[in-house]
């Protein structure tokens, strides 16, 4: 797995990224079919938000902790509210290929 | 402004190359990765997984590039991505945050089932500089130039993960 953009934060997000990437192994793969009722997939949110938070909360909480408290030190902040308010581009344009 | 589009198709189920693309980071071609942080993540009411990733890569400047037009030659990028595992649908947008005045890269990938069980991936790439002295151009038509010569690099990073998801499917639990 790859490290974290502050060292002390990496031993966190390998094992961040272990816990999630055992749940999104299974989330990818759910047990109901696309075409579920609006109540179903609430209900489908729902549970798959609770398997996340028992098994993966506690480490997330550390790990994103952690990385903003970093971002934060390196000015990164500034740089991702800049991309947040300009974010000019939402779609492709089709018309301009030159 | 340039603008790049291809589509790709894969044989394997969409479950498998999202996951891959995913995990794509990192792989042994994917030496220019420095650093790959999740900054946000939630299951959306609808079912869908939203995440942002703060990726940061190193890269090189032309030779023709003005003394002092990139302070270094690293660059953050930001990374959205939606999964949508009912649809079986996944989007992603990748832009630069840094030096976007010397050029704003934004690609967007969709990867979605087809009827037949396959997997298409789309992918769209912008590069718009706005840096002027005459070299607007020049910029733009040289990170389209790169992005294409990477593209068989980061193809074959990504063959790797996918391989080693499938080999671990046939293992017996």
């Amino acid at each position: 797995m790859s490290s974290s953009l502050a060292e002390e934060c990496t031993p966190l997000k390998r094992k961040y990224d272990a816990c999630f990437n055992a749940w999104f192994e299974g989330y990818l793969e759910p047990a109901v079919s696309a075409s579920i009722t609006p109540a179903q997939r609430t209900k489908f949110s729902q549970e798959k938000a609770a398997e996340f938070e028992q098994s993966c909360g506690q480490v997330w909480r550390e790990y994103k902790d952690c990385v903003q408290r970093a971002v934060k030190e390196k000015g990164l902040d500034v740089l991702l509210d800049q991309a947040r308010v300009e974010n000019p581009l939402k779609e492709p344009p089709t018309d301009s290929r030159s | 402004m340039r603008f790049y589009t291809q589509s790709f198709l894969y044989d394997d189920p969409w479950s498998i190359v999202s996951l891959a693309y995913l995990l794509r980071y990192p792989n042994p071609y994917s030496t220019h990765i420095l650093s790959c942080d999740v900054i946000s993540r939630e299951v959306t009411p609808s079912g869908s997984l939203l995440t942002t990733r703060l990726i940061l890569k190193t890269g090189s400047l032309p030779r023709w590039a003005p003394k002092g037009m990139i302070q270094r030659g690293e660059s953050w990028v930001l990374e959205e991505s939606e999964v949508d595992p009912l649809g079986k649908v996944m989007r992603c947008t990748t832009k630069n945050l840094d030096h976007v005045k010397v050029m704003r890269v934004e690609e967007h990938i969709h990867i979605r089932q087809t009827a037949d069980g396959k997997t298409l991936q789309t992918t769209e790439a912008m590069f718009m500089s706005g840096f002027g002295w005459g070299l607007t151009k020049k910029i733009e038509n040289y990170g389209l130039a790169k992005f294409k010569a990477n593209l068989q690099r980061s193809r074959e990073g990504f063959a790797v993960i996918l391989n080693l998801i499938r080999q671990s499917r046939m293992q017996p639990m």
